[in-house]
Parts: C-alpha cells; structure tokens; sequence
C-alpha cells in the first residue's frame, strides 16, 4: 500500500478510512508485526492528552504509512483507556492539529508558497468531506482582503456552540436568507467542531469484543497502563486559561517578535502571530501596542480581527506555524517540550520562582 | 361544568367530527397523540402516548370518543406509543412556535377583551413569521390555536435533528434575547483607515439598518423644522446632534446607506442607538420559549376543536394570514346552523360570527356558536329547549 499522503495527514477523511479497509491491515496485525504505526500511535494519543495536539514531536522518523496506520491504533488505544476526559481530550487534539494543517494547507494555496511536494486539501475538499458543500456559500473577498463566508443556519446551530461567548450567540450573528455570515476564523472552528466530532462517533468501542480483540488488548498493556498514568497526573489548566503577563518567562520566539517589533521590523503574518499570543494571555490592544512600541490603530484593528467579541478567534499559532513562518529562532531545552508558545510560557511561569509581573 | 352542558358538548364535539375530515400531519403513524377526554369536576386528565396504531382510524376515534382537546407531538418516535420516552426512539421533532395572547408584552389578559387580545397577537404573528421567512428562510404553516393565539410549524427536514440547546437559540434571536447592542456596530479597515459601521447583511444590524434608511428617507421629505423636532423626540439628541444628523442625512447619504455611523460626529450613533431601542420593541416576537425548547412537546391537532372556545383549530394559508379573523373564519360551520337555549352565569360582552352581543345573567336563545362558545368557556350552561 502507498497512501495517498493527504491520507496521512488527514486520517479521519472517509478516503483514509477505506484506504486502510482495502489494505486489509488491522490493529492486531499491527501490533504482532511490531509496526511503527502502533509507536506512533502510542504517540499520537500521549500528544493529545499532554499538549493538545496529534503532531508528531519526531515528524521525520515516520513515513507517511506509519502516519496513516497510526490512526486507527490510536482509536484503539483511547478505547481501552475507557475514561470520557481522554476521549474527549484526544478527539479535541486531533481536531485542534487537523484545522491547523488546513489553514496551512488553505494558505499556502493562495500566496504562491505551495510547492509541488506539498500535498495539500483545498476548503472545497473539507467541506465536501463533512457533507458542508451545499451549506457554505464564499463571498468574494472585501477590499482589506478579507473574506467572509455564509454558512447554513442549521448547520451553524449544529457545530457552534453559544458557550464559546457572546459573539457566537445566533442573535449577535448576521442571519440572512437561512445563511449566517462568518469570517474565515470562524468557518475554522466551525469546522474543528466537525473535525471532533467526526473522531469522536464511535468512541470508545469495545476493543475486547472479538478473541482477536482480546488479544490485542492484552498485548497493549503496557500502553494503555502509561496512558492511564498520564490522563491522572495531568489535570493542569489549559494553557490559554494564563493571564499574567511576565515577560521574562516568554519563550524565545515571542521575545525575537517583541525586540523586531520595537526596532519596527515586523511583517503582517509576525505582528499577527505576536498579537496574538499577548492577547490571548490578557493584553488589551492598547497595551500590546504600548509593550511593543506598535501604532496604536493598527493593533486596534488587529485585535478586533482576532478577537471580535469576548472570545479568542485566533488561536496563538502553535511551534509548527511558528517555524513555517521563519518566527521559530533560539530554540531552548523546554521548546523541546512543547508543541506551541504558549505551553511553553505556561511551563515557564509554572517553574519560576518568582514571576516579575509587567504592569499593562 | 354541570353534566347537561358536558353531554351538551361532547354530543356536537362528536357530529363535528363525524362529518368534518381531518387531514393528518406528515409522518402521523411516528407522532404520539393524546387527548383530554369529557370529564366531570375540575381536573384534566391527557391520555397520551397513544400511537395511530393504538388509536385506529383518527377520524373514527374522533367521532366516537369525541374528546375536549387533542394533541400531536411535534416529534417523530420509533416507537411512538412506549410510555417511557427514553424508550420511544426520538427521530427528530418539528420546530414549533407557540404565541399566546397571555404571554403578550403590554397585554393583561385579565383586563383586555378577547377581540382585542387576538388582534394583539395578530400583530405578533406577523412579525414572527418575518423573522422566519426573511433571517431563516424557513417553509411555514400557520395554525390558530382555537384559543388565544397562533401556533406556527416550521417542518423543513434541516431542522428536525436540531436539539433543545439549538432551538434555544433561534428562540433567543426571534426575541433578541442577550443582543450584544453594541456589537451591531463593528470596526471594518477600509484602505487603511478604520470605521465604525453597522452589520448590514443581516441579523438584528441588518434591521436596525433598514429602520435607519426609513427614518432618514421619512426626513428627507420633511421640512427643516419638522425633521429636527422628530429628531429631538428620541432619546439623547438635543438641538445640536439633531443638526449635525440633518447634515450627515442630506449631504452624505451614502455614508448612511454604508452604515457608517461615524459619518458627522457622534449626532448619527445616538440616532442608531435610539433606533436599535425600537427595532427591538417593534420586530421582536414574544414566542412562548418552552414550546419551542422541548422537543417531546404535544401540540394541538389542526382541524380538531378547541374545547376551551369550540371554536377550530384552523390552519391558515400563506395569503390568508392578513386577513384571517379567528372570531369568524374558525367558527365551526356545523354549529352555525341552528339557535340553541343557554342560561348565562358569567354576563357581559361576546362577539362572534360577526355578531356582538352583551348579555346578562339570564337565560337566552343565542346562535349554537355563541352557545357552544360561552359553554366551553364556563360563561353559561345549558338549559331544556
């Protein structure tokens, strides 16, 4: 079998699914060959309960079959976890990477960056993948480039959901003509909910059901014992739930943005980046453009991009954006930790002794 | 309600049903029914979890059970007739909107004539089903309770699967529930340079908007001196922003058309602010929430009779909204034909059919309509020919 390398990254897509069907190649195969897809499954699923993420720590040591199996080892070991916090927490892992590699995918499409090894999906793809193609309809981008979409109310009603605030409350939405006017932002998370959803049908399953299953289980033992280990220690904060703002404890990359900001040296994409991470630990805007010598207007206008409400649109783009935008630079020993800045800021405060305060 | 007058009525419930032919909902033989039975004393007691295959023939079971009220559910079951409903296998439920003259802003039902009540809530509808059709773009069917208000079905088969949280939702954007006021007005970058304008292409902005270009185009047409005394009359603008909104109004138009509210100063903002004040009291519709929140909810069956009024529970056409008048056009013919002798306990005014009577506590010989009306609703009983 040579995957399709979409697959591999998208294992989930119904295509990956039937291509590891007609492969023949299950599990228990897997794990009595000792295949790398079951470490790497093993991985996949200790990412998701510890960093929020799928993304391999170690992307060249596996091929992109290794990726693809992967997929349903880990579905396998989630079910034998058995607990709801780590289903829930590995759908919304798989989610989180999954709409990350999209909006790589989505943007490398339209500057010219796309090179020809790249595979990438376009949002026609996805849309067809969910069965959302006749639900979202792309108005034609305004003059600041911005596009907006409109997006099936039933559908909306179905994948948002009003605890994410105000702004994603049907009655503060644009609704014309049975569509609801989005930013591009917000199709993401639209399509994240998707995303998690889609991983989590038929989760957990019952791995022991079969004499094949039972065997299976028992060989993952160990795994699954680690596993467990893991989901009981880690029960600390979500990293955007940080709010001090202690510049000592930034990770490098944030520091670098901070220090070209204030020598007036920063691209749109950096100055979004690094918007975005201050904000999402509590800045306001006026206060991210007074800490980074920024011109007021500009940042307003940023920060209403992003936020747009009481809820964070953007997330803060995680080490793997970070590094295809040139912005990864002076990687420390707790980067190797971390799968994106603010992880490592919330490690950082966590280990410091004394956190000096910055006054916003 | 003495037993003459409750076989009065159960007797001529049962005739209507015998000669009138109900039209069952789509999908009938997955709905649970229920009906309240004829009984004596004060209590109600709703059959329900009856399944069509339980009941049998509807127009049959009508006929000879000749129930006070009868019920469907807006939900589609597996197995409609299990009492449990965890057990009944929900398949999804029609959106339904419930509008109900005791629930009117503005109106007390103690004090406020059932004419007047009904008309009130005309006026509900009609902004109900503008919200429906124009934001949702939702199919509707219209139904008069029998009662004091509407109730509107909305079965596209996008909405069925919607949960209690969903349809929440759409409940709080129908009454502009936690409207973030503020947040109608956005910042938008144009070359460079940031504005403030309304939402436009839709929602609650989009309203405010439109209200806005009708109040503009209403000045325009008004001399100096009226324009700026219509300005004043709302809240927070005095002599000056009326002027400096006058300006804006007649020699930048196409910033109002944009939704530019910072066009002139601040004299414009405060119009807007004023202006979402009012599209709120005026477009909103005050639906009633639970009916539409519970997704096992039982709704009266249009075409069957309401046995709080005897009047019908009538379905109205797309064109026959406008100038629907329940006191008349859902009289139940049957029980137009003859005069009936009543003895009047609870005097005072009545119209229906076109006729208006007030009457006092004495007995009368009264159309069967009124008769049958005044019975249902405990204002007299029934007395020997």
């Amino acid at each position: 079998m040579r995957p399709d390398p979409h697959h591999a990254r998208y294992p989930f897509f119904t295509a990956a699914r039937e291509a590891v069907q007609a492969a023949a190649i299950d599990p228990p195969q897997l794990v009595a060959e000792d295949h790398p897809a079951v470490e790497r499954g093993s991985e996949r699923v200790e990412r998701a309960l510890l960093s929020g993420t799928v993304a391999s720590e170690t992307p060249d040591r596996w091929r992109a079959r290794d990726e693809l199996l992967s997929y349903p080892v880990a579905r396998v070991l989630v079910s034998l976890v058995d607990s709801p916090a780590a289903v829930e927490k590995y759908a919304a892992a798989e989610a989180a990477t999954a709409v990350e590699r999209f909006r790589e995918d989505f943007e490398r499409g339209g500057d010219g960056l796309r090179s020809v090894s790249t595979p990438r999906v376009d949002l026609d793809d996805v849309l067809r993948e969910f069965g959302l193609d006749a639900a979202v309809d792309r108005e034609t981008a305004d003059r600041a480039g911005d596009e907006r979409v409109r997006v099936d109310v039933d559908a909306y009603l179905r994948l948002s959901n009003p605890d994410w605030g105000d702004r994603w409350r049907l009655v503060n939405r644009e609704l014309a003509a049975g569509r609801v006017r989005l930013e591009r932002g917000d199709l993401y998370r639209l399509l994240e909910a998707a995303v998690r959803r889609c991983v989590v049908e038929g989760l957990p399953f019952d791995v022991r059901a079969s004499a094949s299953g039972e065997a299976l289980a028992d060989a993952l033992e160990d795994e699954v014992a680690t596993l467990r280990d893991l989901l009981s220690e880690r029960d600390a904060p979500p990293a955007r739930d940080v709010d001090t703002v202690a510049p000592a404890q930034f990770p490098p990359c944030v520091r670098a943005l901070v220090e070209r900001a204030r020598e007036g040296d920063l691209p749109a994409h950096s100055a979004f980046s690094l918007t975005a991470f201050l904000t999402a630990i509590g800045m306001d805007a006026d206060g991210v453009a007074a800490f980074c010598d920024l011109d007021p207007e500009t940042v307003e206008y940023r920060v209403a991009v992003l936020e747009d409400g009481d809820d964070v649109q953007y997330p803060p783009p995680s080490c793997e954006t970070m590094d295809a935008y040139g912005d990864c630079v002076n990687r420390d020993e707790r980067c190797e930790t971390v799968s994106n800045p603010l992880a490592y800021y919330a490690a950082a405060l966590d280990d410091a002794e004394a956190v000096e305060e910055y006054d916003t | 309600m003495d037993r003459r007058t409750r076989e009065y009525l159960r007797g001529r419930f049962g005739d209507y049903y015998r000669s009138a032919d109900l039209p069952l909902p789509p999908a009938a033989e997955a709905r649970e029914w229920g009906h309240i039975p004829w009984t004596a004393g004060e209590g109600t007691t709703m059959v329900r979890h009856q399944s069509l295959l339980s009941l049998g023939d509807l127009g049959t079971f009508l006929a000879e059970e000749s129930p006070r009220h009868v019920y469907f559910s807006a939900a589609r079951y597996d197995d409609p007739g299990e009492t449990r409903m965890d057990r009944k296998g929900w398949r999804g439920a029609d959106l339904v909107f419930d509008l109900d003259a005791d629930h009117l802003p503005g109106v007390d039902p103690e004090t406020t004539a059932y004419p007047a009540m009904l008309a009130a809530c005309k006026d509900a509808l009609l902004r109900l089903l503008d919200l429906l059709e124009d934001d949702f773009d939702f199919e509707t069917s219209v139904v008069f309770s029998g009662g004091r208000g509407y109730h509107v079905h909305v079965r596209d088969e996008s909405v069925r699967d919607l949960d209690s949280e969903a349809r929440r939702e759409i409940v709080d954007y129908v009454r502009a529930i936690d409207l973030d006021a503020e947040g109608l007005i956005t910042t938008r970058s144009v070359d460079g340079t940031t504005r403030r304008v309304l939402r436009t292409e839709g929602g609650w902005g989009r309203r405010v908007h439109r209200r806005l270009l009708e109040f503009v185009a209403d000045l325009r047409e008004m001399d100096e001196s009226d324009a700026r005394t219509r300005l004043q009359e709302l809240d927070g603008i005095g002599a000056g922003r009326s002027e400096t909104i006058l300006g804006v109004v007649r020699e930048n138009p196409d910033a109002v058309e944009a939704g530019n509210v910072e066009a002139g100063g601040p004299g414009l903002r405060t119009l807007v602010d004023a202006l979402v004040r009012e599209t709120i009291e005026e477009e909103t519709a005050p639906i009633d929430e639970p009916v539409t929140t519970d997704t096992h909810r039982l709704i009266r069956l249009p075409g069957s009779l309401h046995g709080g009024s005897g009047l019908a529970v009538r379905r109205l056409d797309a064109g026959e909204v406008a100038d629907f008048d329940p006191l008349v056009d859902a009289v139940p013919e049957r029980f137009t034909r003859r005069e009936i002798r009543i003895e009047v306990t609870d005097p005072g005014p009545v119209s229906l059919d076109g006729d208006s009577f007030t009457l006092d506590a004495d007995e009368y010989t009264v159309p069967e309509c009124v008769g049958v009306f005044l019975m249902a609703r405990g204002r007299a009983r029934k007395v020997k020919e």
